[in-house]
């Protein structure tokens, strides 16, 4: 089993679903510091990516510093919660593409979707 | 360095052409989904890659040897399931295991264990009392201990059920990966199922390669466009630029069109605007199995379009 989610979309590269799923999953606590990572064969196994695929994944999130390779223990993830905040609002570019785009072909204004996601964001978050 | 290279590979059974100027290469270390209909010349490509047959013209070359020159040597480093795979039905498990060590220098018995625990194999019991699914692990259990070089499976996954191609896959994947340039070519009309996995695509229709190239580049360069704007169903011209593979005016202000050669939203909506006017487009991605379906569909145009001449 690992320890996040990948859902797949369709004629998405792989590669860029896979590193936003595993970035999440650490910027967001899941993947708490210092628990291990999955290895590429398991990653390759568990989401049926091909292993260089999975290896690029780890080399990447390596060569960001979100992960560390940790002699005799493998892959660990370091330091989570250092990650911006900047960082934590690119997860969610594509998302507000999508909502944008979505938005304006619905004939919308800034305004009106400003208040539709103030409003969702009142009625399904918990902290405020 | 190409683990497997075609260069006009033809064969004819009589006057029918079953693999029809076929020039591709599969680099080392990739995963190939060979996609195409029942009869598209999928079986036939890779028994002329493992010389089973001969090509009528053109040659091919696999892990750098061509395919008529092919020998034991060479055999030793490829694995083949082929779709109607005879084997020896009254041997058990471990009697075929027994059987099939000796011929590989490269036998790695850890593996070949860790695969019987992974496949769920009963080690005592003959091959034909074994379900179908079962049989097929049993068959790739032959053949993943030696490591091979070279993987070529043709329909694996016909008859198995979600849980034997899950296992079918997992096991393939213990010999594939970035530690050793192992090749995989898999064919296959079951799109959704290799679609994560391969990394290489090629298309086969009629015995025709439409396209075969790296997975990245296919999801990059093919969108439906969805083009929406008043009367623009009507503002289509008759001659349409090349990249434009399909056409299609479900209403009078939507226009549907496939793009192979997408770059970028505005560089679309430019190209677009250049020739319906003042319009809106929205730029959706395609799953393997829509660009395969709308290759299948203009090749059977196609086909009918010639019966007519």
């Amino acid at each position: 089993m690992l320890p996040f989610t990948v859902e797949f979309r369709a004629g998405e590269p792989a590669y860029e679903q896979v590193m936003y799923a595993a970035k999440k999953a650490i910027m967001s606590g899941h993947l708490a510091p210092g628990a291990r990572f999955p290895s590429v064969r398991l990653l390759s196994q568990e989401l049926r990516i091909h292993p260089n695929t999975a290896h690029k994944v780890v080399m990447a999130l390596t060569a960001e510093g979100i992960l560390a390779v940790q002699p005799g223990i493998g892959t660990v993830v370091t330091a989570a919660s250092n990650a911006s905040e900047q960082d934590r609002t690119a997860l969610l570019k594509d998302e507000v593409e999508r909502l944008v785009v979505e938005a304006d072909q619905l004939g919308l204004t800034e305004e009106q979707v400003v208040a539709a996601v103030q409003k969702h964001w009142r009625k399904l978050s918990p902290k405020s | 360095m190409n683990a497997i290279e075609c260069e006009h590979l033809t064969r004819a059974y009589g006057r029918a052409l079953a693999v029809n100027d076929v020039t591709f290469a599969v680099p080392a270390g990739s995963i190939f989904a060979l996609l195409g209909p029942n009869g598209a010349g999928k079986t036939t490509t890779l028994k002329l890659l493992l010389n089973l047959l001969r090509p009528t013209s053109g040659l091919a070359s696999v892990l750098g040897c061509e395919t008529t020159r092919l020998t034991k040597a060479h055999f030793r480093r490829i694995g083949y399931v082929a779709e109607d795979q005879i084997y020896p039905e009254w041997m058990t498990v471990s009697q075929l295991l027994d059987y099939y060590r000796p011929f590989y220098p490269s036998w790695d018995d850890a593996l070949a264990r860790r695969l019987t625990v992974m496949f769920d194999l009963p080690e005592d019991r003959p091959l034909k009392k074994l379900s179908r699914g079962m049989r097929m692990k049993a068959i790739l259990l032959t053949i993943l201990p030696f490591h091979p070089e070279l993987l070529l499976l043709d329909e694996p996954f016909g008859g198995l059920d979600p849980q034997v191609r899950d296992d079918f896959i997992r096991g393939m994947l213990e010999t594939v990966g970035s530690d050793r340039p192992n090749t995989v070519i898999i064919s296959s009309h079951d799109i959704a199922e290799v679609e994560q996995l391969a990394d290489w695509v090629g298309i086969l229709l009629g015995g025709k390669l439409i396209l075969a190239e790296p997975m990245i580049s296919l999801q990059a360069r093919f969108r439906r466009l969805e083009i929406v704007g008043a009367s623009v169903a009507s503002r289509l011209p008759d001659r349409l630029p090349p990249a434009w593979l399909k056409v299609e005016r479900p209403a009078s202000t939507v226009v549907q069109l496939i793009h192979n050669a997408f770059t970028n939203s505005v560089a679309a909506e430019a190209e677009v605007r250049a020739i319906l006017g003042e319009i809106k487009i929205k730029p959706y991605p395609m799953t393997l199995r829509e660009i395969f379906l709308v290759h299948s569909d203009l090749g059977r145009i196609e086909k009918k379009g010639q019966r007519h001449e």
